[in-house]
């Protein structure tokens, strides 16, 4: 290969964003940021650069290796910020350890992943927006994020176009406790759960239960649903943890259905990553036309005891870019999403593009529409600076 | 109404693949199979039948191009992609197999050379016994390899095992099983649940028997 790198190249997964499809995203952002703030949400920036083993006890091993590292001046191993939940936590625990309870913390920050974890999310650095409510475990507060959640999707015209899965970790930890399962064992039926394959996950489970119970609990896995899913949960899992879960789960369906949201919510027992992290309710968020999710969250009153302080925790991310690129498609259809907001631009444009005024005279112009809100675009043709 | 869009691999597995399919209630006309268009639709409109190489299939699920996608497992194990599996479809079975010349013992070297059209799956297999192994990816005839001295032995799929024999190859260990496979993309279980769990029944009523 030539010695010399072309300059015109940029690294896999990393991208541009500009005119229409940069005010886009910029529109979705503060329209979350805007309903965080509705909900009494506080901004948070943390460092865009951290040490290591911050991402490591805060997302897990696996999760953290996906980062980019590189060392300090004294050796200490760093990251480009893979995850912002980490951080808001570790503040939580430290900075805000004395602050009145519930906590609550939103975000819109870019993340970089060295590693994408499949073909269709080829992006390293993508933005993250998310909340974090930290000290409530009730009920209300789950509720909380999933309402804000919804209401940031129907905002952007999604309605109709989405649907939020619900699981609890409970109910799988309570089976896999009561099969007495190793860890060796208990991730092939993760696994197996995973890309539901049913008729495999029946013939792992063979020897631990009857053939019916199996295929009963198997086909459970396999496909979500609304309240039946929960009824039918409770007529194959018997044990009681899961049963635990089982009544959360319930009793959060029971809010949606009043609040009329059950159109966009899904049970899904078959969602089951990342079980380590989350301590009870998960979600995710998929929309029509993304490939693959576009956000996800959950209960984690585990996280925050790594940074010196115990308490429960509830949050949610949505991937700013795979939603933009959602609505830029969808924006075909309905325009008025990707234009610039004052839209009495173009005539102000025109006016100023009058060569004999003098630049007093068009700076005097400029500034006047300015100061209305008006956007401008000065013409800079045959007037250099001599 | 357009519902789902099926990705099917061609060669191998296909016929048998869109066999099944028919029986299920997605069939594609035989007028239709016989053109040589690449998208086709179903008669009654509800499905869209897209052909791509096996190794495509899974980008196309993957992306939410395809929906859903029928391909072999050992095309998924080398992929390494995010999918949903719901259903073996009992076609297409065969193993992925380590082979080497008759008489050759692969014990006795500190590496081995490996000509494979599957280096993902060979790299695995040997990474987690431990053995150090030099990967040579090939994109076919991989038998031809140990005898002409590019390779020490060969992982490749093995039907019947005529062609090992034929090449003076034989089997040493079998690393895995291969059979089509019901892929689904993660977005459209969700989103299109009900069309995809109705295709799920009748191939599964049709691959019990």
């Amino acid at each position: 290969m030539d010695q010399t790198e072309p300059l015109s190249r940029i690294p896999t997964g990393m991208r541009y964003y500009f005119g229409p499809e940069a005010r886009l995203r910029r529109t979705v952002e503060e329209t979350a940021m805007n309903i965080f703030d509705g909900w009494s949400y506080e901004e948070i920036t943390t460092p865009t650069v951290d040490y290591y083993s911050l991402f490591e006890h805060g997302m897990g091993r696996v999760e953290a290796h996906r980062a980019f590292r590189f060392t300090d001046t004294d050796g200490r191993l760093l990251a480009l910020r893979p995850d912002v939940t980490s951080a808001a936590a570790r503040a939580a625990a430290t900075l805000f350890a004395e602050r009145e309870r519930p906590l609550r913390l939103c975000y819109a920050a870019p993340v970089f992943r060295q590693q994408p974890q499949s073909h269709a999310e080829w992006r390293r650095e993508s933005t993250q927006i998310g909340c974090e409510l930290i000290g409530a475990n009730t009920r209300v507060a789950d509720l909380e994020v999933l309402a804000i959640a919804a209401e940031f999707l129907r905002r952007l015209d999604l309605e109709d176009n989405y649907a939020i899965t619900l699981n609890d970790v409970g109910i799988f930890n309570g089976v896999a406790e009561r099969l007495k399962l190793d860890p060796t064992s208990r991730e092939e039926m993760r696994q197996l759960i995973d890309v539901r394959n049913a008729a495999d996950l029946e013939r792992f489970l063979t020897p631990y239960t009857s053939t019916g119970e199996a295929q009963a609990f198997a086909q459970l896995m396999q496909l979500s649903g609304k309240r039946e899913s929960l009824d039918l949960a409770r007529r194959v899992i018997s044990n009681e943890q899961s049963g635990v879960a089982l009544d959360r789960l319930e009793s959060l369906w029971n809010v949606i259905e009043s609040l009329g949201l059950a159109n966009c919510f899904e049970i899904d027992f078959g969602d089951v990553a990342r079980l380590d992290y989350y301590t009870g309710l998960t979600f995710k968020v998929y929309v029509t036309g993304a490939g693959s999710r576009v956000g996800s969250g959950g209960r984690y009153d585990g996280l925050t005891a790594s940074f010196g302080k115990a308490e429960p925790a509830v949050g949610f991310v949505v991937d700013l870019d795979a939603l933009t690129e959602v609505l830029r498609v969808r924006a075909k259809d309905s325009p008025e999403l990707c234009k610039p907001q004052p839209q009495k631009l173009e005539i102000a444009a025109e006016m100023l593009e009058d060569s004999s005024a003098s630049p007093s005279e068009l700076f005097l112009r400029a500034l006047e529409r300015r100061a209305n809100g008006e956007r401008v675009s000065l013409s800079l043709v045959g007037k250099s600076i001599e | 109404m357009l519902e789902l869009t099926i990705a099917v691999a061609k060669g191998r597995l296909q016929d048998e693949a869109l066999a099944l399919l028919a029986e299920a209630g997605a069939g594609v006309s035989s007028q239709d199979l016989s053109s040589r268009r690449l998208a086709v639709d179903d008669e009654s409109g509800r499905y869209r039948f897209i052909f791509v190489k096996p190794a495509d299939v899974p980008v196309y699920v993957e992306h939410g191009i395809a929906d859903c996608g029928v391909v072999g497992r050992d095309v998924l194990l080398e992929s390494g992609t995010d999918l949903l599996q719901p259903l073996s479809l009992e076609i297409g079975r065969c193993r992925i197999v380590v082979a080497a010349r008759t008489g050759v013992s692969l014990n006795d070297l500190g590496m081995l050379r490996v000509a494979t059209k599957y280096p993902r799956i060979a790299a695995a297999h040997f990474g987690a016994r431990g053995r150090p192994v030099e990967i040579i990816e090939l994109s076919g005839s991989v038998e031809l390899a140990p005898g002409l001295g590019l390779a020490d032995c060969i992982v490749d799929l093995v039907q019947s095992g005529r062609t090992l024999r034929e090449n003076g190859l034989k089997e040493i260990e079998v690393i895995d099983e291969s059979t089509g496979r019901l892929v689904v993309n993660r977005a459209s279980y969700q989103l299109k649940a009900k069309a995809i769990a109705s295709l799920i029944g009748a191939l599964s009523n049709k691959t019990d028997r």
